[in-house]
């Protein structure tokens, strides 16, 4: 499901996506296909598309703080300049984690392509996520793992843990493995710092 | 052209060390093994060897991976995109021996580390069985006694240098089980090989040594001009010392605690027999030199014995020092039946090139063990260096014209480091003096920190076996210079037959898996479990029941009925 369009970007895998508002597309996203964790498709046409991450969200609001009596109520900027009322919205933050290329090449890494202002960026199924991460053995692979935790976002370990919990209810075949990693990533993300 | 199997690192620890960096996918880098590297000396490309002391990884996966016994640590690093094989990777310290110098027989260092990159190659087989020993395997003067350990088992031959060991001294140390007593029968094989012919008398406390007696019969032992192995064993019924052959120190050891006035006695009575009667006395001739110094001195020796019960009954006519002294020789001489006035063990049956004696010592008392051995000992010695010095001809009973290999078990019995037993001196006099004579003894002892320092360090050859005790192990360390830390550090972790050998038979110290005997091994400890089992399954249990049964009591019928009221 379409969710947004990149806005601008920090870095080569760090985007910010500015959600979908009530008059841009037809069916507004359910904050559920941008939250925490969720996987997502940054691709323009006829391009590969880059793989990447919600993990985090801003929202923007240029009326908060402008505590002051207003020329015109609500109701009447609705109707006289609505861009104004646009300016509230809302962004997340993306890491790009690896591409999907049209004949189906999936990699885990630095995408090599950077993604262009307006790209689309709709969110993944269940199954696309599924097979993002096969490892064409039955299990799976998070080859974008310790790019994640290298990125330096103070919640990288709990976007990983997250990450893990959807694929241990995703590959049952591949639990063990995913369990073992989430619970060192669990101390040291969970017990380690209150020590 | 050879494979490299890693790269050098940089220099190590000591000056003599460096170390290499190496993936070991084929697991070739063992503790012990031998690696080169090549370097040019004198303009001319050799390979330098060099000994693996320790590895250590530099790629370990982390704790958490290892989290789940399950699952495998590799399964989780590929999950997270590191899907190499085999990721390990090694450092791998190597204590440099040198190149070889055939002209030298030994290993010179270049003192010049590898450079930083330079290949590391895994020394071939051919090439250690090389340079390792100085002898080819069936040589005169060989002893093969098993193969390298970090090699397949027959790989590379371990030949340790048979002339070093019955020249300048041997030592086999080891914790109790570990296989000395084993190795030790393996070197007296090769001793006595057609290629070797040697004299050896094996000193044996424990009779553990008489099926080295099927040597006889061995076809590998034999050769085509007829030789075969003689094993002669001697009982400890047939252990003869003669008296005369008996020094002052020895006699005052056989009588411990006397007083200062016995001494004094003895030593007057030992120096009149030795005036009269020069190197050959009797007992009874001792005790009439004895009594000479009493009021009652009696000269005709025949009549000592009815003298002897006569002194005890009228102690109160005889000098109450000699009494007692006499009481205490009287009891020395007649409990034991080791003594005796013209027999001894003749040197000639002894020792004798190709023959092997086993003198079995295990019903004799401990302190006459150390007599035994210290007057065995003291006529070898004597009687070769009468031998080289022209002093003893042919026919004498100390003409003795070949050397002589005595080896020893228990030694620390014979030598030990907290006191200065009678066998102490005679084995110093040996391990300093016997190789100018062709004297050479081998220690066998399971406690090296009980054995004495001067004694253990001054055995040339070392064949170490796995020791745990802290304390063996210092003394190993302290009295054994050859053996570098890296192979010290080996001995707990050694199992049951292997060695690590050392010293002069040896180019350089390496560990050893002993061969198998070609005689059966005399050591073997008693199944008491099965002895026990077979006692009930052979019915002597019952067997027993019936012969003792009419020890049985019967029943005593009325007894306490005296107290009873009803």
């Amino acid at each position: 499901m379409q969710i947004g369009k990149i806005a601008r970007s920090s870095s080569h895998i760090d985007y910010l996506c500015q959600v979908y508002q009530p008059g841009e597309v037809e069916q507004v996203p359910d904050p559920r296909e941008y939250a925490f964790g969720r996987f997502v498709r940054l691709a323009a046409a006829e391009s590969p598309g880059v793989i990447g991450i919600v993990y985090d969200t801003v929202l923007m609001n240029p009326d908060f703080g402008t505590l002051g009596p207003r020329l015109s109520p609500a109701s009447d900027l609705a109707v006289f300049s609505p861009d104004y009322l646009n300016e509230k919205v809302t962004l997340v933050g993306i890491v790009a984690i690896g591409t999907w290329a049209t004949d189906g090449a999936i990699e885990h890494g630095v995408p090599p392509l950077a993604v262009r202002v307006d790209t689309p960026v709709e969110s993944l199924s269940a199954t696309e996520v599924l097979a993002f991460h096969a490892d064409g053995r039955g299990g799976v692979r998070l080859g974008y793992a310790p790019l994640l935790l290298a990125h330096g976002s103070p919640l990288a370990r709990q976007l990983l843990l997250r990450t893990i919990e959807q694929l241990e209810a995703l590959c049952p075949a591949a639990r063990p493995q995913l369990r073992v990693l989430r619970t060192g990533l669990a101390w040291r993300a969970g017990v380690e710092p209150l020590a | 052209m050879a494979q490299p199997i890693g790269t050098t690192k940089g220099p190590g620890e000591a000056a003599h060390e460096f170390t290499f960096i190496t993936p070991d996918r084929d697991e070739a880098v063992k503790a012990g093994e031998f690696v080169y590297y090549e370097a040019a000396v004198d303009g001319q490309v050799r390979p330098v060897l060099g000994r693996v002391g320790g590895r250590r990884p530099v790629r370990l996966y982390p704790d958490a991976f290892l989290a789940d016994p399950a699952v495998p640590p590799e399964a989780v690093a590929g999950m997270v995109g590191y899907v190499e094989e085999q990721p390990e990777l090694f450092e791998v310290a190597v204590t440099t021996l040198g190149y070889y110098d055939a002209s030298l027989h030994d290993f010179v260092n270049p003192r010049l580390p590898p450079r930083p990159g330079c290949p590391i190659y895994i020394a071939g087989d051919e090439m250690l069985a090389q340079v390792l020993n100085r002898l080819r395997q069936g040589e005169v003067g060989s002893a093969h006694v098993g193969t390298l350990l970090s090699r397949p088992a027959g790989a590379v031959p371990v030949v340790v240098d048979a002339r070093a060991i019955t020249s300048t001294h041997l030592a086999i140390i080891a914790s109790t089980g570990a296989g000395k007593s084993y190795l030790a029968g393996v070197l007296v094989e090769e001793l006595m090989a057609p290629h070797n012919r040697a004299a050896v008398l094996v000193i044996d406390p424990h009779a553990e040594y008489d099926t080295l007696v099927e040597m006889q019969a061995a076809p590998e032992l034999r050769a085509g001009d007829g030789y075969r192995p003689e094993v002669h064993i001697i009982r400890p019924g047939d252990v003869k010392v003669r008296v005369s052959s008996l020094t002052l120190a020895d006699l005052r050891y056989l009588l411990p605690n006397l007083t200062e006035k016995m001494h004094y006695r003895l030593g007057q009575a030992y120096r009149a027999v030795q005036h009269r009667f020069g190197q050959k006395w009797t007992r009874g001739q001792f005790k009439v030199a004895l009594r000479a110094g009493s009021g009652r001195p009696v000269t005709d020796p025949r009549a000592d014995e009815e003298l002897d019960d006569m002194a005890v009954d009228s102690e109160q006519d005889e000098d109450s020092t000699v009494g007692a002294l006499l009481w205490r020789v009287n009891q020395l001489f007649e409990q034991s039946h080791i003594f005796h006035d013209y027999e001894s063990l003749p040197l000639a049956d002894l020792f004798r090139p190709g023959r092997c004696t086993v003198l079995q010592l295990n019903e004799v008392d401990a302190r006459e063990q150390q007599v035994v051995v210290a007057t065995l000992l003291r006529r070898l010695l004597q009687a070769r260096m009468d031998t080289e010095k022209g002093k003893a001809a042919v026919g004498d009973e100390s003409y003795l014209p070949y050397p002589a290999f005595v080896l020893i078990e228990e030694a620390h019995n014979f030598a030990p480091a907290s006191a200065d037993v009678i066998t102490s001196q005679i084995l110093k006099t040996i391990l300093s003096e016997g190789r100018k004579f062709g004297v050479a003894v081998g220690l066998i002892s399971q406690r090296p920190g009980r054995l004495d320092a001067d004694v253990l360090s001054q055995c040339m050859t070392q064949f170490i076996l796995r020791i745990v005790n802290p304390m063996d192990q210092a003394r190993v360390a302290e009295s054994v210079e050859s053996v570098g830390r890296d192979l010290l550090a080996e001995l707990p972790a050694l199992s049951k037959g292997q060695a690590i050998i050392a010293g002069a038979a040896v180019n350089t110290p390496l560990l050893c898996r002993v061969r198998r005997r070609i005689t059966p091994h005399g050591a073997e400890d008693p199944d008491a479990p099965s002895r026990w089992q077979e006692w009930f399954a052979t019915g002597q249990d019952s067997g027993r029941e019936r012969d003792l049964s009419f020890l049985l009591q019967p029943e005593r019928r009325n007894r306490g009925k005296l107290f009873k009221t009803e």
